[in-house]
């Protein structure tokens, strides 16, 4: 991107309200992007994210209802003075629900559609269709259903689709979502590729570390407004502003920006990858100590490496596998020989890739499907002959999909639902229910559904807490969270964990899992690979080539500062950790 | 998940028809079920669908489809031997003409309800729609409207199969054997269920409209659908049905 390439989308203080909002969801909003660029947007959830993105695809003025101020010209045109039709054929949108995006059942006619309709001529078609798909790396699914395609690939299918379509600008809503570490970076790959030929790309993304390594601006949102609006590096500095509005920045950004706050070394710009922090970190050791100084070992006190699961020696697990096999009827998915223990008080993180078995592996523990081999005993039930109802008093699960467990009309009933169903009186499901709602600042009654996506799964987790089960269960607890709601659930979850609960959770963002599970048992094909403490499997980098996880910044930072630096590194998990450490190392002399 | 509605890939004749020709082979099976009045005729109908689907090699996909029908057509016939009452006693309540026009009412209703589902199962969605936009001037909404819907049936059905499983891991005992109670408790599953799909109608209808859905027209398709010799020997054989169905 140069400074002197065309603007192809131009915002000029535009403001939108939704026609039964209050608020406005933009607030004077002044952007340009310029043609050839690579933009990411972020910001907490409600600050407009989606909103934004559709207004740059035409969307908003012309499918949502609502009042909108300022002007929206697109390639030099005012879309409310242009059709939504016309408007398409310059931005390409890629929606957030993948699923309601597809128009068709086979990929082949999924491309076709578009293409048909803007009456590209028959003998270009063929062309454009295998152009498409080569470029998203997915020429092989050519032939199937749609119905059989992974998240990733259907990712992909989605951005050929529009692709085909020629569009000069790209608008995509948080097209990493539902995917795992890997398919995210590959989707970010094929994003890359087609920005170097010319189009200008524009993403909603929660993932930082993604913004960070493939955007070349970065526009904060918050509550309607643009917040910061740069380069990433730009953008990163102020670290400390960005978490007040509740936006996570790179861990490797937090290091360096940590490490000039603390004195260590003079305000830099963040450094926004592994390799930049691992290279400013041995530079200020090097300079300071020689290389390959030997310092007395000061680990063991130091606070940001998760002390060890507090269990009683001899203590009982309350969930066990042993040896579990089970395989869906009429499909090859299946998993062989899960054994593994959970200790009351411990909070394990299940990881692997999309497909690995891990939601099969939650499905056993709550009762949802049952072993074909081997036994599990789950807070001292048999497993094999209890029903699921009987096994809910004891697991409670917290599912990806809030909008799949509410039920209720009011936050309060909905609460108060578990309890009533797991046989406890009602007047004292909703005294607990009530306690519970309260503490979470909850509406009691209001209807769920006209709360906020992050309030909703906040529903759910009052109704998992109210229950004060033996075990908890967490299927992406955070996925379409942001940084500060994320939070949120992790820290209830780990004071459930601090009063006796054991906690099992399934989660693709690595960081979240460093942070805060003790223990992980690492997944590929329906097996487990292997488990142990968390930094000894993320420092493992065969065992993660193998179930294809990529560890989280830091890990990888203080294994690559473990090899090259100081031995000191290894194992280090948390940015305080590196930060600690370095301090302690360069004060050394 | 298998769904009873998966189009099942071949290359059998059946396969090749042009969509609207199988569209009308089905629709003169019913007619015919319709106008037949002798066991033979609605007998034979039924066997040339079975026949028909097992030359496509889809006839195994029928029995989860059977399983549904048959207790249906159980149902109807014991309502035809409790209301038809003229005719010779038989045993009990049941007459000669109760049960005649309850097996008649029986195979009526397979008759009707296989030969669309065959049709569905040997035939992509798309090219139904874009066939029946071509051949028969359609106009395109309502053949969109269509397949969506059809398109959105094991949508809805894995969204409700998620929601159920979400429901009981919370202790909603869907295990229970009572089907009325079973009933009772999913009847409140519906708002989550329609919360979800309404939402995502409104996004289908955004993303067709963003991909030039007002600009399509007859001419648009990639693929064409002209009608071939095998075609109007079906369209042939189609009268012949319905006139046999007419005589018998």
């Amino acid at each position: 991107m140069t400074e002197d390439a065309p603007t192809i989308i131009r915002l000029d203080d535009v403001s939108f309200k939704y026609a039964d909002a209050v608020e406005p969801a933009l607030d004077h909003v002044s952007l340009e992007i310029p043609e050839g660029g690579f933009v990411g947007v972020i910001g907490p959830s409600g600050a407009g994210k989606s909103t934004l993105a559709a207004l740059l695809s035409g969307a908003i003025p012309h499918h949502y209802r609502g009042t909108l101020f300022g002007s929206t010209l697109v390639d030099g045109r005012d879309t409310c003075e242009v059709t939504l039709t016309d408007i398409s054929r310059v931005v390409g949108s890629v929606a957030q629900d993948i699923d309601s995006q597809m128009v068709a059942s086979a990929v082949e006619d999924e491309m076709l559609f578009g293409l048909e309709n803007f009456g590209v001529p028959h003998d270009e078609i063929e062309a454009r269709v295998t152009g498409a798909l080569e470029a998203c790396g997915v020429l092989d699914l050519r032939g199937r259903e749609i119905a059989t395609l992974s998240g990733g690939q259907k990712q992909k299918v989605a951005i050929a689709a529009i692709l085909a379509l020629r569009p000069r600008v790209l608008v995509l809503d948080e097209p990493t979502a539902a995917l795992d570490p890997a398919s995210s970076t590959a989707v970010f790959e094929t994003l890359r590729d087609l920005n170097a030929e010319g189009v200008t790309v524009i993403v909603v993304e929660q993932k930082v570390a993604l913004l960070t390594a493939y955007c070349d601006s970065v526009v904060v949102l918050s509550e309607g407004r643009v917040a910061f609006d740069g380069t990433p590096r730009e953008v990163f500095s102020h670290a400390d502003e960005l978490r007040a509005l509740g936006v996570d920045s790179p861990r490797v950004a937090r290091v360096s920006n940590s490490l000039a706050q603390h004195g260590v070394m003079p305000p830099a710009p963040p450094c926004l990858s592994v390799e930049e922090a691992e290279a400013l970190v041995a530079d200020l050791v090097r300079g300071r100590t020689g290389r390959g100084a030997d310092i007395a070992p000061f680990r063991a006190g130091s606070r940001h490496i998760p002390a060890a699961a507090a269990r009683t020696p001899g203590a009982e697990p309350v969930v066990s596998f042993r040896d579990v096999c089970f395989a869906y009827p009429g499909s090859g998915a299946c998993v062989t020989d899960l054994s593994f223990d959970v200790y009351p008080g411990e909070l394990v993180g299940v990881i692997g890739q999309n497909g690995a078995g891990k939601t099969t592996l939650t499905k056993l523990l709550n009762g949802l499907l049952r072993p074909s081999s081997g036994s599990i005993r789950v807070a001292g039930l048999d497993m094999r002959d209890t029903p699921t109802s009987t096994v809910a008093a004891h697991v409670s699960t917290l599912f990806q999909n809030p909008d799949r467990q509410i039920c209720k009309d009011t936050v309060l009933e909905e609460v108060a639902f578990g309890l009533e169903l797991t046989g406890t009186p009602a007047d004292e499901a909703r005294e607990r229910a009530r306690a519970v709602a309260e503490r979470f600042g909850l509406p009691l009654d209001e209807a769920p559904f006209s709360l906020s996506r992050g309030q909703r799964q906040m529903v759910a987790l009052a109704s998992v807490v109210v229950m004060e089960p033996e075990v908890i269960l967490l299927d992406e607890p955070t996925s379409g969270l942001d940084y500060r709601e994320c939070m949120t659930v992790m820290e209830t979850v780990r004071e459930m964990a601090d009063r006796g609960c054991a906690v099992v959770m399934v989660c693709h963002d690595m960081e979240v899992v460093s942070d805060f599970a003790e223990r992980l048992v690492v997944m590929a094909d329906g097996r487990i690979l292997g488990q142990g403490e968390t930094p000894e499997v993320f420092a493992d980098v065969e065992l993660m080539g193998r179930a294809r996880v990529e560890p989280p910044q830091i890990i990888a930072l203080s294994t690559v500062l473990a090899r090259d630096v100081s031995r000191e590194f290894a194992g280090v998990s948390q940015v305080s950790g590196i930060v600690d450490l370095v301090k302690e190392l360069v004060s050394h002399d | 998940m298998i769904n009873i509605i998966d189009y099942v890939p071949g290359q059998t004749l059946l396969h090749r028809l042009n969509p609207v020709s199988k569209l009308a082979l089905a629709a003169a099976i019913i007619a015919a079920t319709f106008l037949a009045d002798s066991y033979a005729m609605l007998l034979g109908l039924l066997a040339l669908t079975f026949a028909l689907a097992a030359y496509a090699g889809v006839a195994g996909r029928l029995a989860p489809l059977l399983k549904v029908l048959v207790p249906l057509a159980v149902v109807m016939l014991a309502l035809q031997l409790v209301f038809v009452r003229t005719g010779a006693p038989i045993w009990g309540i049941v007459t000669t003409d109760g049960l005649v026009t309850g097996s008649k009412v029986c195979l009526r209703l397979l008759g009707v309800a296989l030969p669309l589902v065959l049709v569905l199962m040997v035939t992509k969605l798309t090219d139904l729609a874009n066939a029946c936009v071509e051949v028969l001037h359609v106009p395109y909404r309502y053949a969109f409207t269509f397949t969506t819907a059809l398109r959105f049936v094991p949508v809805f059905s894995q969204e409700m199969n998620a929601i159920m499983e979400a429901q009981t891991a919370r202790g909603v005992q869907y295990d229970t054997k009572n089907p009325f109670k079973k009933l009772q408790l999913m009847l409140p599953l519906c708002v989550p269920l329609l919360v979800s799909s309404v939402g995502r109608t409104d996004a289908t209808a955004l993303a067709a409209e963003q991909r030039g859905f007002y600009l399509r027209t007859r001419e648009s398709s990639y693929k064409r659908y002209p009608l071939a010799a095998r075609d109007w020997l079906a369209l042939a054989c189609c009268v012949a049905l319905i006139a046999l169905g007419v005589a018998f």
